[in-house]
């Protein structure tokens, strides 16, 4: 009986190593990888609105092109159950209420992932004004996703 | 009894204190749309800092009404106020407690602020002198704080009604005019309650050099450890 739940449970373990998304750990570590490029790739696009003179259309686009591609690459698989508690690179942010409030994840999910796309159109049009009017529908996808999933305080 | 109009608020308290009604709305309202409006949020920041500043300033410089030693709270000028004894302009006793209140934790939310960061595009000026953990933690404080002085407003908002409706006591015009009609027989002096002008002055400088050092990077840049973001040069070639 006991062999039998060990080999069951090394099956499960190994199965668990093997498949996309990792132990807990490594789901939380891509996680807060891929969000913290995200960032780096907003701040660039940010800094590029704030000093009109050191605005380059190339790398705007190619900033946005990186958040469209992370947000196209399925984040949503580093959202297994478990998650909410552990450590990647850090203590994890994400709110228990995640596994709770399935439908309103995955809204706020596929929003972000909409205005990031919406927003790599945007940025090959290299017109400044309308960049900063998508760029702010792009940061509120941000906002609202942090504001009800993601903890103020790390844990 | 004879009524007299006495000026109970100068002008500076008036102005101060709806500035700041104003600039905390319309905090509350731009960080909540948030996108474009993130920006706002730190703007406002920078005249609530100047408020609070200022108002500061104004407790220990200022005309007579304005100043902290003129109401503080202390034990015994609370336990007048709840014997009923207390007699006086300005803030009564119970008054005085709730504009400490307000102010301390307007002044938690606003330095918090400062070193604050959403994670997104909004970055308190002062970021970049600690870490991001340190940053994070001054988050939390700042949301907390901003619940707490929400919480004190609905008080001080309900006391406010309370007077008005069950005292008869309208303590919203006095502070839109400055003046109101009270009986003249209580001792305090209305004399000498006038600061010198230039205190008004070097309380407007000071105060403008306070924002200045923080919102103008005069602080980031002569203190700061870790570089401070820069805009993206196109000098990397891959
Ligand atoms: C679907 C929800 C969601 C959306 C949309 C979202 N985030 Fe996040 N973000 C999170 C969660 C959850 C965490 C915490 C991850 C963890 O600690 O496990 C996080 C963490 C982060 C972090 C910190 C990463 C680290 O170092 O730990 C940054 C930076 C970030 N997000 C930026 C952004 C930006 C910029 C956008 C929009 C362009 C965005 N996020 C959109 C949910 C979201
Ligand atoms: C009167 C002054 C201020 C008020 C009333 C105020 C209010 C608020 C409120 C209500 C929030 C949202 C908190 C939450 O999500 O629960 C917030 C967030 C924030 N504030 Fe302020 N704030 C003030 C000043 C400042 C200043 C001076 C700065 C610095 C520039 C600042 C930077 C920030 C940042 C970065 C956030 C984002 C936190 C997050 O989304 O996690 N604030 N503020």
């Amino acid at each position: 009986m006991t062999k039998l739940s060990l080999l069951l449970t090394s099956v499960v373990l190994l199965n668990a190593g093997l498949s996309h998304a990792g132990p807990i750990e490594d789901q939380i570590k891509y996680r807060q990888s891929a969000y913290s490029f995200i960032g780096w790739n907003t701040n660039k696009i940010k800094a590029q609105l704030d000093k009109p003179e050191t605005f380059s259309k190339e790398e705007v686009i190619a900033a946005a092109n990186a958040i469209a591609a992370a947000a196209n690459s399925g984040l949503g698989a580093l959202y297994g159950s478990g998650t909410d508690q552990g450590e990647g690179w850090r203590k994890t942010r994400l709110k228990s209420e995640f596994f709770q409030k399935p439908d309103e994840a995955k809204k706020l999910a596929t929003t972000f992932n909409l205005e990031a796309n919406e927003f790599a159109k945007v940025a090959e049009t290299g017109d400044p004004v309308q960049i900063k009017v998508k760029f702010g529908k792009l940061t509120q996808s941000c906002k609202a996703c942090h504001d009800s999933f993601r903890e103020k305080d790390p844990k | 009894m004879q009524k007299q109009k006495i000026q109970i608020w100068d002008l500076p308290i008036r102005l101060f204190h709806w500035l700041l009604v104003i600039t905390i709305a319309l905090s509350y309202l731009t960080i909540e749309i948030g996108g474009i409006w993130a920006d706002w949020h730190a703007r406002l920041g920078a005249l609530a800092l100047g408020l609070i500043v200022f108002r500061v300033l104004w407790g220990f410089f200022g005309n007579k009404q304005a100043r902290f030693s003129q109401f503080f709270p202390t034990p015994s000028r609370l336990i007048q106020y709840f014997k009923g004894q207390w007699q006086g302009l300005g803030h009564s006793p119970l008054g005085a407690l709730a504009v400490f209140a307000l102010l301390g934790l307007t002044g938690v939310v606003v330095i918090t602020g400062l070193f604050a960061n959403d994670d997104i595009t909004l970055f308190g000026p002062l970021y970049p002198l600690i870490d991001q953990s340190l940053s994070d933690w001054m988050t939390g404080v700042h949301a907390i704080a901003f619940n707490a002085l929400l919480t004190v407003i609905g008080l001080h908002l309900l006391a406010i009604f309370f007077y008005w409706l069950v005292k008869k006591n309208n303590l919203i015009k006095p502070m839109l005019t400055g003046k109101k009609y009270l009986e003249i027989h209580h001792h305090t002096d209305q004399t000498k309650a006038e600061a010198k002008p230039v205190y008004f002055f070097i309380s407007i400088a000071l105060t403008l050099l306070v924002v200045w050092l923080t919102f103008g990077n005069v602080l980031t840049d002569l203190l700061a450890t870790k570089p401070v973001p820069q805009a993206p040069s196109s000098q990397s070639q891959w």
